[in-house]
């Protein structure tokens, strides 16, 4: 048997895992709930207006969905014995980490997608406003830039389990699982910007690196790339950031060195 | 000496094949010695019951025989088919509470062969009629034998078991008893670890002392007791390896060392 299928294997229990976790189901209802109710809240009207009031609630929501799917995903087994037992199959850390990544991550996704598509529902039966203040060209406004934004979140939350799943593989126990797994989010949402608006203070950093130093944030590179990809295209006036493909290998770097170090601690931890 | 831990690939039929080589093998963590030039053999269709007081190294050596620790020096060798050489029971087997007992063990089943008969599998164990229980509502006792079950999956020639009995009513004991009589029937070579003393002297071909670190004795029960001069294995296990950790004797096949 392949690798490939072995880590298959595995990323079908972690999928059934979640799907049978009636608090993970729960977690993932109200996160859809909370994207519904701000969409209707917000009579957006347009998907760009959408966008733009969906941005800070994904920014936060997203990462609390997928630390919460994600962070006991390898620490459960490894609390349980389970892990052990797993090992004793010729399943290799990376078929483990893998599947279990794979898993979760169709499950994260699909609360994801879920959340945002219900918000866009909302558009076509809205009245909406006027949206002059967000964009010179009101016209432009397309489903296909919603599409981007539900696409860019989608890879931001891939981004985020990964993390999450590198904090399961090396955590040792549920305390400091979950105390790893709050610090990484608390650092996602103010921390790491917080950081680097320290280093430029301090003179650490010029401000012509300002830029180039937020895509190494997962929300700022996330957020820069809806700016780019989505908002710019109409015309509206966006906030300097590091440019997409910047951003873009400041998300990737984040996914593949937490995966990375997932599979290298996963059997020592 | 280089720390090795190697799988051969063939697989005999003779019943008398030593399946087990344990060499030399020692292990500390940290300053602390847990195993100290440890060595036997098991042969196949045969059961190692070792035995030794709490902290004498049992689990340790048996997680470096399921391939979970490395030691640090000596060999371990284990002979058999390529794919799962060892199969394991860990001292408190959990598996996840989401799925029934079908899927868990279809879920192994896959892991090593996508072919592995199922049924068959909680037939031997005698968990059949609980097929379709979700693990979360399952006994200790039962638990364990799901742990047993999952042991077997992908048919090892090895089966290594940590106190598969510890903790359960004689009746279960029994059961899990009879299934490792019934694996060594099937040519499989059982090493387990245990306090049950009277399932020793049940089941037992082989017991292994455990003494401080120190395998103090490597013979069939009634050996034990007639170079010890006790009448059980309790008094054999006070004398070779008493509380005070002292090691009185050596025992190894029948010869007083």
């Amino acid at each position: 048997m392949s690798s490939v299928r072995r880590a298959g294997e595995v990323a079908q229990r972690e999928f059934l895992t979640v799907l049978r976790t009636p608090t993970l189901l729960a977690l993932a209802a109200g996160y859809v709930f909370l994207l519904t109710a701000v969409a209707w809240l917000s009579v957006a009207g347009t998907y760009i207006a959408l966008v733009l009031d969906l941005l800070t609630p994904v920014e936060v929501l997203v990462p609390i969905l997928a630390f919460a799917f994600g962070y006991r995903a390898i620490l459960g087994d490894r609390e349980s014995g389970e892990l052990e037992t797993v090992r004793t199959y010729p399943v290799s850390r990376v078929s483990y980490v893998g599947g279990v990544y794979l898993g979760r991550a169709v499950a994260v996704l699909a609360a994801v997608l879920a959340g945002l598509v219900a918000a866009a529902l909302f558009v076509p039966f809205s009245s909406g406003r006027d949206l002059s203040f967000t964009a010179t060209h009101a016209t432009v406004d397309s489903p296909v830039l919603y599409l981007r934004f539900v696409f860019l979140t989608a890879a931001f939350a891939l981004v985020v389990l990964a993390l999450a799943i590198l904090v399961s593989a090396a955590a040792r126990s549920s305390r400091g699982g979950l105390a790893l797994g709050v610090g990484a989010v608390v650092a996602l949402l103010v921390g790491f910007d917080s950081a680097i608006l320290t280093t430029l203070a301090g003179g650490f950093v010029s401000g012509d690196s300002l830029t180039a130093l937020l895509a190494l944030s997962p929300n700022s590179a996330f957020r820069s790339l809806v700016f780019v990809t989505t908002l710019a295209p109409t015309g509206a006036s966006v906030p300097e950031g590091p440019a997409a493909l910047v951003a873009t290998v400041g998300l990737a770097g984040w996914a593949v060195v937490a995966i990375t170090a997932a599979t290298f601690v996963v059997w020592n931890a | 000496m280089t720390a090795d831990q190697s799988v051969a690939t063939a697989r005999s039929d003779e019943s008398a094949e030593t399946v087990v080589e344990v060499r030399d093998v020692s292990r500390s963590f940290g300053d602390l010695s847990v195993l100290e030039d440890v060595s036997f053999s098991v042969e196949a269709g045969s059961v190692a019951c070792l035995v030794g007081p709490n902290g004498s190294g049992k689990t340790t050596l048996l997680r470096i025989l399921a391939g979970l620790l490395s030691p640090d020096d000596g060999t371990v060798s284990v002979t058999g088919e390529a794919g799962r050489a060892v199969g394991y029971l860990a001292q408190q087997p959990v598996f996840r509470s989401q799925f029934t007992v079908r899927e868990t063990i279809a879920f192994y089943g896959r892991l090593v062969d996508a072919e592995t008969d199922v049924a068959a599998i909680l037939d031997r164990v005698g968990l059949s009629t609980v097929a379709g229980r979700r693990v979360g509502a399952l006994s200790g006792g039962m638990m364990r034998l799901l742990g047993l079950a999952q042991a077997t999956v992908g048919d090892p020639p090895v089966l290594v078991l940590d106190e598969p009995s510890s903790g359960l009513d004689p009746m279960m004991t029994r059961r899990i008893t009879d299934v490792i009589a019934g694996l060594r029937q099937d040519g499989d070579a059982v090493l387990l670890a245990t306090h049950d003393l009277r399932s020793v002297e049940r089941i037992a071909d082989e017991v292994l002392v455990l003494g401080r670190g120190e395998l103090v004795a490597s013979a069939p029960p009634e050996t034990v007791l007639e170079e010890t001069g006790t009448a059980t294995l309790e008094d054999a296990l006070e004398k070779l390896a008493g509380d005070d950790g002292g090691v009185q004797a050596g025992i190894r096949g029948g010869d007083a060392a």
